[in-house]
């Protein structure tokens, strides 16, 4: 029988969703549920000074206004429930500051959407404003260090890179920047609180129902028991939803108040500032090379913004730290304070950003030694980790450079640049290396074989479009030996067994070993009972017996046989529990996966416009679980990755600290008709290592890579080296 | 949010529409296909006291040719016109500009006359109607007039429509022989509107030489921009590449670009330029080839 782990199936849960029934937070109703809308503050920083509530209070259908001079006081005080970034400062109507604007001021709820929105518009504050801090640049003179990045230290070196970089024939030293960006899920976020007396149900749009459980009871003084989070669809997060925003606490604040069920959705626009997004980078990368193309130092320095209100750090050095071979390095990152919503996560937090700045100064360095960007590379494989000198649990890169290459036609790329051009278009190829830590994280999970033959295997995972329904019930079927169609995978509730955060790339490796755990424990028992005396396959020996299709066997005798509904028999169900975590092996390797991504760009020589008519990747990411989506996956990645490239980018007015863009007219994300095409090639690995499953995690490596790969064949196209993103026409102008 | 609350009217006939616009004057809107002032509704950027729909008058919904000359009336959405041989054939200009505004399902809905009486400076299709040297029917419960296009466009948003006329029909003279028609635009995406875009019309005379041209340019000031001394710039010349670029340099110079989030003005004074080039190169080419587009 052919293994059903690694098939290219259907998303399980593709025809709820093309049918509109699958259910997602804003569709959840309650009986006498009550509507909110979040008001925004209008000045970036400042007290308010008033509130004008008259007008709103009689408006039709209102029934609450929640401000901070009303709003219940909560046990701390409304600071962050964890540590940040595990905990996030919020803005819980506690007090009277304002430190951005678009902080959530105040609430109003009322019996329909429409009076809540209506009521909200007639709401009035008065400030007394302070001068904010809004001028990156300005702020950078008082940049300082954080304490962490990321799971990191802020800095990190070895060797001595000022001797090394001393010792080099060749040096690169630029800027690179990225802009502030907002993840703009296609789901905007959204919340049912409903309390039963001191019981509270959740229904949100979450990356992390479980943090989220333990957020909200921390936050409201509650035992974890007396909180249930509900997720089960989850319209993209992108690590937007990886943390419990204020909203989602100021629903449960308004429900309580009112006592009955209130719904928050946030708007389009709402979603720039109060529920995180990606901030501004600037970049300093410094690379020294000998005769031999080898590095003799990398340097790699980021300043990035954060809020008055949390340190978030977007850790861009981190690759810096394991990419490529060298003897000295030294990486460092900064923070600068602004008076803006608190930045978070977003798909390939450092990665993304940091790939940009590392691999379009490796192509700049390729050009200086006049060697093939692919070639550069190989002279600087690490052949294991740099820094701690660890072996890589496996490492396929080479590969993937070389598949590229041919796939490409990479050989018949000039190697000078600005030499290729069709009409008014100039053409040009590039490339850049593409990497992502392989995460892990403790994970449980139950199997229950019920009596008609079928199994109901859970876990308090997420699906955030990424397909965990599909991929987990294939590990399951596979474990148990069901047919995927007699297995249902459920998960998206807090009562279930607890699951980590789907955010690091890490779900499938983190779930799957617990899934598969629960399943083999579940199978174990029905063959217990299968051979018990009296059973129908009594007097055989547990080792004998194999499971498939939904038949217990003896090997032994195949004519031997019992359906898994016989086995259960009058027993009702037969259930199994699984545990998973890492282990020792993490100590002992470096994980990651890696690839390689080519673009080639066509830039029209009088307008600077760009187009990506095609883009190939290569990756080793362990075993795929699911060859269909693991593909999408990438190709996803990879859409955000030109887009992150061309496109995106947050304007924040720099009088008023307002969004300019905060709306998808303004804010651009490509369309169909901006992608060329993708093609998606994965290099097989097996990997012992990282879990049971040899699965390495693929969400977020395919937007890596990207933004260097499409600068690097913008160069190569019309010889201008552009080092901001995103490659605006204007930049291109000769 | 849903739009303040408001009157509505089903016009039942072009003198029903017109009797009660005169009765309600500045309070009361046209509704056509609704694919600017819904939105705008919403928005509460707009908020009339009344609406009357223009949908139910099926007999404003019309293509005519007569001896080249087009009319088109108020009921006529984007995607009949943009299907239509009639309309290639005869103003090929009209043609090549429809795919160029916004989606499908919104051509599907949105007129012609809804979107002149807009008067969106950023819309590609005031631009053509400059460029075509158009007319627009204008018609009030007291009469009726003609206005050309390089009258009827104000300012932004803003028409030469009195509170008590509608615009009943729009009129496109036929291209002579010999001429050649380009537009050409230039978005941060496909779909939206473009940061800068370019009609061209151009004619020869009897010697190859240009007898006519006209430019007219889109989200490049208040109002479409006509680059009129451009175009006298090339009349009685040959069509040269000399001619082009110069006559190019000279639109630059003539439109009023405010620069917006996507691009700077300087962007779209340059865009401005390239794409004039481009566009009255191919226009040329076309009129040579007596292909018109
Ligand atoms: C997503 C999106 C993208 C778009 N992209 C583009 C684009 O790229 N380029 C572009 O040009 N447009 C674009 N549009 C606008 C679209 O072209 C509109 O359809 C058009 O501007 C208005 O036409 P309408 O028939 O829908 O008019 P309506 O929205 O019904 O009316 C527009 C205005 O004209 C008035 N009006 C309507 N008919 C008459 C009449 N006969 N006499 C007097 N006044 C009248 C109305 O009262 C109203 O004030 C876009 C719209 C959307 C929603």
């Amino acid at each position: 029988m052919n293994p059903i782990i690694g098939q290219a199936l259907d998303r399980a849960d593709g025809p709820a969703k093309v049918t509109g029934a699958a259910q997602y937070a804003g569709d959840f109703t309650a009986s006498g549920m009550a509507y909110a809308v979040l008001v925004q503050s209008t000045v970036a920083k400042g007290m308010i000074t008033g509130v004008v509530q008259e007008a709103a209070q009689r408006a039709p259908g209102v029934l609450h206004i929640m401000t901070h001079l009303n709003a219940p006081r909560l046990p701390q005080g409304g600071k962050a429930a964890f540590e940040p970034p595990a905990g996030r400062m919020l803005s819980l109507l506690q007090d009277g500051v304002i430190d951005y604007n678009g902080q959530p001021i105040a609430v109003v709820v009322a019996d329909t959407f429409q009076h809540a929105l209506a009521g909200a518009a007639q709401l009035r504050f008065s400030y007394e404003q302070q001068p904010a801090a809004l001028d990156f640049t300005a702020a950078k003179r008082s940049a300082y260090a954080p304490k962490k990045a990321g799971k990191e230290d802020a800095d990190v070196a070895w060797g001595d890179a000022g001797a090394g970089m001393g010792r080099a024939t060749e040096r690169i030293d630029h800027v690179y920047a990225t802009p502030m960006q907002t993840h703009n899920a296609m789901e905007p976020h959204a919340t049912l609180a409903v309390w039963q007396g001191d019981q509270l149900t959740i229904y949100d749009s979450t990356q992390g129902i479980a943090g989220a459980r333990k957020t909200m009871a921390k936050t409201l003084g509650l035992d974890p028991s007396q909180v249930r989070v509900i997720s089960p669809f989850v319209g993209g997060g992108f690590g937007s939803k990886g943390s419990v925003w204020s909203h989602v606490v100021l629903a449960a604040m308004a429900a309580r108040t009112l006592r009955r069920p209130v719904k928050l959705a946030l708007a389009r626009t709402q979603m720039f500032g109060p529920v995180g997004g990606r901030p501004r980078t600037e970049q300093h990368v410094a690379l020294g090379a000998g005769g031999d193309a080898r590095l003799t130092a990398v340097r790699h320095d980021v300043v990035s913004h954060t809020s008055v209100m949390e340190d978030f750090v977007e850790p861009s050095a981190t690759q810096t730290r394991m990419l490529y071979a060298t003897d000295n390095a030294a990486t460092t990152h900064r923070l600068v304070k602004l008076n803006v919503g608190v930045p978070t996560f977003q798909r390939a937090p450092g990665e993304a950003t940091g790939t940009f700045a590392l691999e379009s100064a490796m192509d700049e360095l390729s050009y200086a030694l006049n060697i093939d960007p692919i070639e550069l590379r190989l002279r600087n494989y690490a052949e294991k980790e740099p820094h701690e000198g660890k072996p890589f649990s496996s490492k396929s890169l080479r590969e993937c450079y070389r598949i590229g290459a041919e796939r490409f036609g990479w050989s018949r790329r000039p190697r000078q640049a600005g030499t290729l051009r069709e009409g008014n278009e100039l053409v040009g190829w590039g490339m850049a290396t593409a990497t992502y830590p392989a995460n892990r994280m403790p994970a449980s999970a139950s199997a229950k074989i019920l009596a008609d033959g079928t199994a109901v295997v859970r876990s308090a995972t997420q699906d955030i479009g990424t397909g965990t329904y599909t991929v987990m019930a294939q590990v399951a079927a596979e474990a148990l030996g069901l047919p995927m169609e007699r297995v249902r995978f459920e998960l998206g509730d807090s009562s279930m067994p607890d699951a980590p955060v789907s955010g690091g790339s890490m779900t499938v490796a983190s779930v799957s070993p617990a899934v598969q755990a629960a399943c083999l424990d579940a199978r174990a028992k029905l063959i217990e009972a299968a051979i018990a005396p009296g059973a129908p396959l009594a007097g055989a020996t547990r080792d004998d017996v194999t499971t498939g299709d939904g038949w217990l066997a003896l090997r032994s005798d195949p004519s031997r046989r019992v359906s898994f509904a016989r086995a259960v028999g009058g027993r009702g169900a037969i259930e199994g529990k699984g545990e998973a975590k890492p282990g020792k092996e993490r100590e002992q390797f470096s994980m990651h996966s890696f690839g390689a991504v080519f673009v080639e760009a066509r830039v029209d020589r009088d307008l600077g416009r760009i187009r990506i008519p095609r883009v190939l990747g290569v990756y080793g990411v362990g075993r795929r679980l699911n060859a269909k989506t693991a593909r999408s996956q990438l190709i996803g990645g990879i859409v955000w990755g030109i887009g992150m490239a061309l496109m995106e980018e947050t304007s924040l007015d720099p009088a008023s600290g307002r969004v300019v863009n905060a709306s998808l007219a303004d804010y651009h994300v490509p369309v169909n008709a901006d992608i060329g095409d993708i093609e998606v090639v994965f290099v097989d690995e097996d990997d012992p290592h990282v879990n049971p499953l040899g699965a390495k995690g693929i969400g977020e490596i395919g937007i890596t890579g990207v933004g260097a790969a499409v600068a690097n064949a913008a160069f190569h196209a019309t010889r201008k080296r552009v080092r901001d993103l995103p490659l605006t026409l204007d930049k291109f102008l000769v | 949010m849903k739009p303040a609350p408001f009157r509505y009217a089903a016009a039942q006939s072009l003198e029903h529409a017109l009797a009660l616009k005169a009765e309600a004057g500045e309070e009361a809107r046209f509704l056509a296909g609704g694919q600017s002032l819904i939105p705008a509704m919403n928005f509460r950027l707009a908020q009339p006291a009344m609406l009357i729909d223009l949908n139910p008058l099926d007999d404003l919904d019309y293509i005519t040719v007569d001896n080249g000359a087009l009319r088109i009336g108020a009921r006529t959405r984007y995607s009949r016109v943009e299907h239509c041989a009639e309309v290639a054939r005869w103003q090929p200009l009209l043609a090549e500009v429809l795919p160029n505004i916004a989606h499908p399902q919104i051509r599907n809905r949105g007129t012609l006359c809804g979107n002149l009486s807009n008067a969106d400076p950023a819309s590609e299709l005031p631009a053509v109607m400059l460029a075509a040297g158009a007319r627009m029917h204008a018609h009030s419960a007291g009469g009726d007039r003609w206005i050309a296009a390089a009258d009827f466009f104000i300012n932004l948003f803003e028409t030469a429509l009195q509170p008590d006329e509608m615009l009943v029909e729009i009129e496109l003279p036929a291209l002579p022989a010999r001429s050649g028609t380009c537009f050409i635009e230039v978005a941060r995406r496909p779909g939206d509107y473009a940061m800068a875009g370019v009609a061209a019309s151009l004619t020869l005379d009897a010697n190859g030489r240009c007898g006519s041209a006209s430019i007219a340019l889109c989200n490049a000031g208040p109002t479409p921009m006509a680059a009129a001394a451009a175009a006298q710039l090339l009349i009685g010349g040959v069509l040269d590449a000399e001619a082009i670029a110069a006559a190019a340099a000279q639109a630059q110079e003539e439109v009023e670009p405010n620069g917006n989030v996507h691009c700077t003005a300087d962007y779209q004074r340059h865009l401005a330029g390239v794409l004039t080039r481009r566009a009255l190169t191919s226009a040329a080419a076309r009129a040579r080839q007596g292909t018109s587009a």
